[in-house]
């Protein structure tokens, strides 16, 4: 790990939270991302230090919207929680004991969560059914970070249950696809902390369950909503990821050795690094632009800058540059359609279907 | 009656005097306690003319003219709250009347229902604090106290009011307490409403009792009509059978730890962590590793 150390130089750590972790899965292909993350590189300051910040943050709004409607799920002993849980998971009348790890201060929450969790996957039905504010952790990379899951309940079947709380509204059963996928991940980083933790405490991690309980307001009103979302797939990619960031040796054997992203910051906590230097090394590591990159990555808009200066096909989404695949940039694209330039090897079928393409959208422009 | 009218307007004319006053010396609080009481005073003039015009119509309802019927009372002749009633009374109040530690979320509600109280969540936040604050400078010195839940390691419970006279089962929370708790609440404010008819009329009390009935099983139909009191509170007592053997032997075992272990302050307004967590090792909780979860949990949904 002494070359990611290297990689992070002078600039303190900066720790993990769930939003991050999950943020991994959605691009698991940029080593940009993956050496910046596994170094615990702050990618916000590097952003903003290269001229790119980038929106990101909650508002306030957003936070107090949220805060109001987790509290009125929980309110009076989890009571619209345990109506939603008992219609949805059959939960029976007697299980309504709550824990709340809280109650200890913060320094033993984390070993108070794991002695609860300990005690619940002995003893079975009888230990309790819901626990709020759990501190789970999580190693990434070598270092440990800690996570705060909404609620974790326990079923009669013998398995845990995320509960995750989100304040998007359900709308006639349907809500944005994309928040959606966004509480799948984070709700699957917990799922997969909370697992390691009952391995690591001699239990069979499966004993958590892959649908996580997802919570949201229903259509107009407040009133809450209680859905099973399966995230298996964001687990098999988190897992992925993480074994990944474990492996990054791999990563940094392609890197020159002196190669570093240190900020170099100043007694004021400033960085001093010229810009322009620190934008050099990060481009020796290649990233994976994609569109979605706007709503994840705080390097965002450091990787659409450089991928507009290369013409990347990066820039027109996923799809499309699959569907472009071996063909590097928008102007190759472009030469190849209306044959200005000739196809390279294995280009043939590609340059063929631009060609068509290019005719048909002559035909229909003429 | 005209002697009660000319009254009023004199009180009148010298609350708009006060407040004038008080505008001018910067001092927004009086200013404000002055204006509500110019308010409510206006509105008993605007009754006591309407009355006067139409004499038989409202007069005599409840033979007290002067309980006035405001526009949200509905001349139910209860003490209307918020302007003479201390808003530690009104805790103390909807508290007596739920029998239950209650967060402050609920008891704002239930005292905006029930008993026409104006309480507001923040109010209520420093509330437990000033109460400590009076009990350590003079022990004893109030009949009652608004005072902590505490939790199964005796430390305060996050966000539970309780009053200092109930006894220490009542005010001590194990894992099947909060669902306990809410039970007895909702079988508090179905009670109230099924023996009082004309208050089970106020829409504010039928949502309350509704929000509460929908969270109990059996309690309401899958109309969307109003709760029957009496059926909630007959599935709450349901419910609460289940419930209540395992959650009164947790309770007399915390009652009796706290009893034996913690001195009269601990014991109205909880211990503090540290301590507990001390003789906790003596219960024989599992807390051994304490420096690992450090200060740098970083809370994930932010």
């Amino acid at each position: 790990m002494n070359r990611l150390d290297a990689l992070r130089g002078s600039t303190p750590q900066k720790p993990h939270d769930a939003r991050a972790i999950a943020a991994l899965a959605a691009n698991p292909g940029c080593t940009r991302r993956a050496l910046l993350d596994g170094a615990g590189i702050d990618k916000d300051a590097a952003a903003r230090h290269l001229g790119f910040p980038a929106p990101f943050g909650q508002s306030p709004f957003a936070i107090t919207r949220g805060n109001a409607f987790e509290s009125l799920v929980k309110a009076d002993g989890c009571a619209e929680l345990l109506r939603m849980l008992r219609e949805l998971l059959g939960l029976p009348i007697a299980e309504v004991a709550y824990h709340d790890v809280e109650n200890v201060g913060a320094h033993l929450r984390h070993a108070h969560t794991r002695a609860l969790f300990d005690r619940a996957a002995r003893d079975g039905d009888d230990a309790g059914t819901v626990y709020d504010h759990p501190l789970l952790s999580l190693r990434i990379a070598g270092h440990t970070a800690y996570l705060e899951p909404d609620v974790v309940a326990f079923q009669l079947g013998g398995r845990f249950h995320i509960v995750e709380i989100k304040s998007f509204a359900v709308i006639d059963g349907q809500a944005d696809p994309a928040a959606v996928a966004a509480a799948a991940r984070q709700a699957a980083v917990y799922v997969l902390a909370l697992r390691r933790m009952l391995a690591e405490l001699g239990h069979d991690p499966l004993r958590v369950a892959h649908d996580v309980v997802l919570v949201c307001p229903e259509n107009f009103a407040n009133r809450p909503v209680a859905t099973l979302v399966d995230v298996r797939r964001q687990l098999g990619v988190l897992e992925r990821q993480l074994t990944r960031m474990t492996a990054l040796d791999r990563l940094l054997d392609g890197l020159p050795e002196e190669l570093t992203f240190d900020l170099m910051p100043g007694e004021d906590g400033l960085p001093t690094r010229p810009a322009a230097e620190l934008a050099d090394a990060l481009r020796r590591a290649t990233a994976r632009y994609a569109p979605d990159c706007l709503s994840t990555c705080d390097l965002c808009f450091f990787c659409r800058d450089e991928a507009r200066q290369e013409g990347a096909t990066d820039l027109l989404g996923r799809h499309v540059r699959d569907e472009l695949g071996g063909v590097g940039s928008v102007g190759e694209a472009l030469g190849l359609a209306d044959g200005t330039r000739a196809p390279g090897e294995g280009q043939e079928e590609i340059a063929r279907l631009l060609r068509n393409a290019e005719r048909l959208r002559r035909e229909c422009l003429a | 009656m005209s002697d009660r009218l000319d009254e009023l307007e004199r009180r009148i004319d010298g609350l708009r005097a006060g407040v004038r006053r008080a505008m001018r010396a910067k001092d927004p609080a009086t200013a404000r306690g002055l204006r509500a009481e110019l308010r409510a005073a206006e509105r008993a003039w605007d009754a006591l003319v309407t009355e006067d015009a139409a004499p038989g119509t409202a007069a005599g309802t409840d033979g007290a003219p002067a309980a006035v019927p405001g526009p949200r009372t509905g001349g139910r002749g209860r003490p209307r709250g918020g302007r003479l009633v201390t808003v530690r009374e009104q805790v103390h109040q909807a508290l007596t009347l739920l029998g239950a530690p209650a967060q402050p979320r609920l008891v704002a509600a239930v005292s905006e229902a029930l008993l026409d109280g104006a309480l507001r969540g923040a109010q209520l936040t420093s509330l437990r604090r000033d109460e400590e604050r009076s009990f350590v400078s003079s022990p004893y010195g109030r009949p009652y106290y608004l005072c902590a839940a505490l939790t199964d390691r005796l430390s305060p419970a996050r966000g539970l009011l309780t009053v200092s006279t109930w006894p220490l089962e009542r005010r001590v929370v194990g894992p099947l307490s909060p669902r306990v708790d809410f039970l007895t609440c909702a079988m508090a404010v179905a009670r109230h409403l099924g023996a009082d008819p004309v208050a089970a009329l106020d829409p504010r009390a039928l949502r309350l009792l509704a929000r509460m009935a929908r969270n109990i099983p059996g309690a309401t139909d899958a109309d969307l009509g109003p709760p029957d009191p009496d059926r909630v509170a007959g599935a709450a007592a349901h419910e609460l059978a289940v419930h209540a053997g395992r959650d009164t032997r947790d309770r007399a075992e915390l009652a009796g730890r706290a009893t034996s272990q913690l001195d009269d302050r601990a014991r109205l307004f909880g211990a503090s962590t540290l301590i507990t967590v001390a003789r906790d090792t003596v219960a024989g909780d599992t807390v051994t590793t304490s420096g690992t979860a450090g200060g740098t949990a970083t809370r994930g949904r932010r």
